[in-house]
């Protein structure tokens, strides 16, 4: 099999592996307990912590392990949101996020919070324009006379939230990099924009990690989200930086583990695994970063010479530089290439490929007639056929050239027999 | 390279040999399991529709090394079974849910989807047999007689029979459960009607679509064959000719539910079995598969349920396109809304509902008289 699914998960490390199998066996002891046992387990997870920490240049004080990347996102936006002041009780997002930050701040608009979905471009990046607008507190509804013109959110909250005193937005939340499309965000640009009115930024990094440099204090943002298997470490374990002297608000109770914010005994082997692939990550950041982007580079432009009608979302126009689509630094993690097939079906090419052994995603469930189509690519402009025409390739650290070289000769044989189908 | 195929997987050990059969013919697969109702639907029923099923078949799938996928069919399930059947119900007829069940969803969604994908064939487990000859497509009883399925089958159309295959159709179910133990297959039973597959114990089908769709109930009198109230019904939905579960308790007897009548609501009920006796219907909707639309009178069996032996009967088309059927002899509780099924032998002839169940010959009466009371 060729696995080209690397931002689903990733395969654990063999390093990895080594790490976990040796704290899984003599260091079972709780990380509270007072005793030697005790003490073994607790040393092993602070070191974790500060391999964690190292990668995005935090202190090891600034990381919260969590479950998992899902769960890093619900305490920043929950847990920050619930901290906030009175009159600062405003939330923006964009309409690209990951499920894991959409859906909790859907939940916070249920609760009254004033809830904006920025927008992005046809290239799916972030329109800076609706991010001005919203950072001064104005939002859409300030000029009534553009308001639908912006108004591609369909989830915007159309009350008018001043009337009632929490208009003033208190958090901020944009991903680094998107899963789909690999676009990455002007996360900067939201740091300089809410640093005026004095806002929380959050971003969800869990695609970036370990596939662009993060350094946390360079990108300004107080609160981070990482997760361990996407960057060959194992399932079940994650990370939320929080800056030191930002309050969030505890989602759950019981314990006085990650001070409080995440209770509950620590899951030391799978803690262990994510430092060791943290650290993994951070030394190999460059070899890695480079050889990605040849393989993604490779793969484009051998897809678009057997297919010429295949199209990069996400991969060229404004949002992508001076820099071409698949040269690395074009704007999108290198790794990630989502390409939509026009006039085909991206399930059915997922399918056919599962069936001759290749990995990749669709982005869709399976659905007898209508699966519902990616909300990112529908959120960049698409029509809902070409967005469930897309299919999505991302490499990682075992894939070679000659994986590359297969996989465009099996796509080209599969949209072969598709076009055959449909016809 | 071998055909590739689509095989319907409900996790039950008649799909998963299925599965293991067309694998071991060297046949690139995938498996495909329907989901036909959300899990909240789902709770605490062991059914080849639930989160179990799927567990299952992903499991066989994994064991024989092919993929296998979930296709969401939950809304059109609704649309194209369940609403019918619910239909049907309230107008007091008794659906066949299982055949709109294989001619719309596994024959209709299924086929279309796998299509889609590039794949022209669509597996079931189903005991039935396809005989393919050049000019020629027949659709025969499965070769073990008490398992046999292929009256759920007969209203599949030519296209359809021609992209399906049944690969257990020639065995015999001792055989299907010694090749699950030889390729270590879960053996797990996959259930074979409505009231299997839908619907949570304690609750009949009938009352599950009622609920599903907010229907009122039809409330209505219970009569006897005179005519005389013995009671109240809280709705026509729940009664089925030839029924006697759910009567009111009367002094003599066993009784019958002998019709029902959907613009009153009316329930008559008898004491008299050959009441229930009936020699003639009408077959509506019909699908016909063998050849030339019978234009003269025809000969042939009938099967008026599943698991019921097929009886000799003779079959007028009418000119509205329906099929008078004249049995050989009277047959009892000959129920509208189920599926007749048309037999040459083992060989399925077609289908057509069955519809305006006519009284059996005046005289004389089959059964002997009831003894003076």
């Amino acid at each position: 099999m060729i696995y080209a699914d690397h931002n689903a998960t990733t395969p654990l490390a063999p390093e990895v592996h080594e790490a976990m199998a040796s704290a899984l066996g003599a260091s079972f002891g709780n990380a509270s307990s007072l005793h030697l046992a005790g003490q073994e387990a607790r040393r092993l997870v602070e070191r974790a912590r500060a391999q964690v920490a190292s990668l995005i240049g935090a202190q090891p004080d600034e990381i919260v392990f969590t479950s998992g990347g899902t769960e890093a996102d619900n305490l920043a936006v929950l847990g920050a949101a619930r901290a906030l002041p009175a009159d600062q009780r405003g939330v923006v997002t964009s309409t690209i996020e990951h499920q894991a930050v959409l859906a909790p701040c859907r939940y916070l608009r249920s609760l009254g919070h004033e809830v904006t979905f920025l927008s992005v471009d046809d290239q799916g990046r972030l329109d800076m324009g609706a991010l001005a607008a919203a950072a001064r507190g104005r939002g859409h509804e300030h000029d009534h006379g553009r308001h639908h013109e912006h108004d591609q959110d369909h989830e915007h909250d159309h009350g008018n939230a001043h009337d009632h005193g929490h208009g003033k937005v208190g958090l901020f939340t944009v991903m680094l990099a998107n899963n789909e499309t690999g676009v990455i965000q002007p996360v900067a640009g939201v740091v300089k924009e809410a640093s005026a009115g004095g806002a929380l930024v959050h971003t969800d990094a869990v695609q970036a990690a370990g596939k662009l440099p993060i350094d946390v204090a360079e990108l300004g943002v107080s609160l981070l989200s990482l997760s361990s298997h996407k960057l060959h470490g194992p399932k079940g374990a994650g990370a939320l930086y929080v800056r030191r002297g930002v309050d969030l608000a505890p989602l759950w109770h019981g314990g006085r583990q990650e001070r409080g914010l995440r209770p509950g005994t620590e899951n030391v082997a799978a803690l262990v695994g994510f430092g060791q692939a943290c650290e993994l990550a951070r030394t190999r950041l460059g070899v890695d970063a480079g050889r990605l982007g040849l393989l993604r580079a490779r793969f484009e432009s051998l897809l678009r010479a057997r297919i010429p009608e295949a199209r990069i979302n996400g991969g060229g126009g404004s949002g992508a530089g001076t820099r071409g689509p698949g040269h690395p630094g074009d704007g999108r993690l290198p790794n990630t290439s989502s390409v939509s097939f026009a006039g085909l079906d991206g399930e059915a090419i997922s399918i056919n490929l599962d069936m001759l052994g290749v990995a990749v995603a669709n982005g869709a469930a399976c659905s007898a007639i209508d699966h519902a189509p990616s909300h990112v690519l529908v959120a960049m402009g698409q029509s809902e056929a070409l967005a469930r025409a897309a299919v999505r390739f991302s490499f990682g650290r075992d894939n070679t050239d000659a994986d590359i070289d297969r996989i465009v000769e099996l796509v080209a044989q599969v949209v072969t027999l598709l076009r055959g189908a449909s016809a | 390279m071998s055909e590739r195929v689509a095989v319907a997987m409900s996790g039950g050990v008649d799909s998963s040999v299925a599965a293991a059969l067309l694998k071991r013919a060297g046949h690139p697969l995938i498996g495909v399991t329907l989901k036909l109702r959300d899990c909240h639907d789902a709770r605490g029923s062991r059914s080849c529709c639930g989160v179990d099923g799927i567990t299952r078949a992903r499991e066989v799938a994994g064991r024989l090394g092919f993929p296998h996928y979930v296709l969401d069919c939950v809304q059109e399930f609704a649309s194209l079974v369940l609403e019918p059947a619910w239909q049907s119900y309230a107008q007091g007829r008794t659906p066949s849910p299982c055949l709109l069940c294989n001619e719309r969803v596994k024959f209709g969604l299924l086929l279309r989807w796998a299509a889609r994908l590039g794949i022209a064939r669509v597996a079931t487990g189903h005991y039935a047999r396809l005989l393919r000859s050049a000019d020629q497509l027949l659709l025969l009883r499965g070769r073990d007689g008490a398992k046999d399925q292929s009256y759920f089958l007969a209203g599949l159309s030519r296209e359809q029979l021609e992209r399906a295959l049944f690969p257990v159709g020639d065995l015999a179910k001792p055989e299907v459960r010694a090749l699950a133990k030889q390729h270590d297959l879960p053996s797990a039973e996959t259930p074979e009607s409505q009231d299997a597959c839908l619907v949570e114990p304690g609750q009949s089908f009938a009352e599950m679509l009622r609920r599903r769709f907010a229907a009122s109930a039809q409330p209505g009198s219970i009569v006897d064959e005179a005519g005389r109230l013995v009671g109240r019904h809280r709705g026509i939905h729940a009664f089925t000719v030839g029924q006697r579960k759910g009567l009111p308790a009367g002094a003599a007897g066993r009784r019958w539910v002998k019709s029902l009548s959907p613009a009153t609501g009316l329930v008559t009920i008898t004491s008299r079995a050959e009441e229930l006796l009936g020699r003639a219907f009408i077959a509506t909707e019909v699908s016909w598969l063998a050849g030339d639309w019978p234009r003269q009178p025809l000969a042939c069996t009938v099967q008026i349920r599943y698991r019921h032996p097929s009886e000799p009967a003779n079959v007028t088309a009418q000119p509205d396109g329906s099929l008078r059927v004249e049995l050989e002899s009277a047959a009892k509780a000959i129920t509208p809304g189920q599926a007749a099924v048309f037999y040459d032998g083992d060989r399925v002839l077609g289908r057509g509902w069955i519809a305006l169940a006519e009284p059996g010959p005046a005289a004389p009466p089959v059964l002997p008289a009831r003894p003076p009371s």
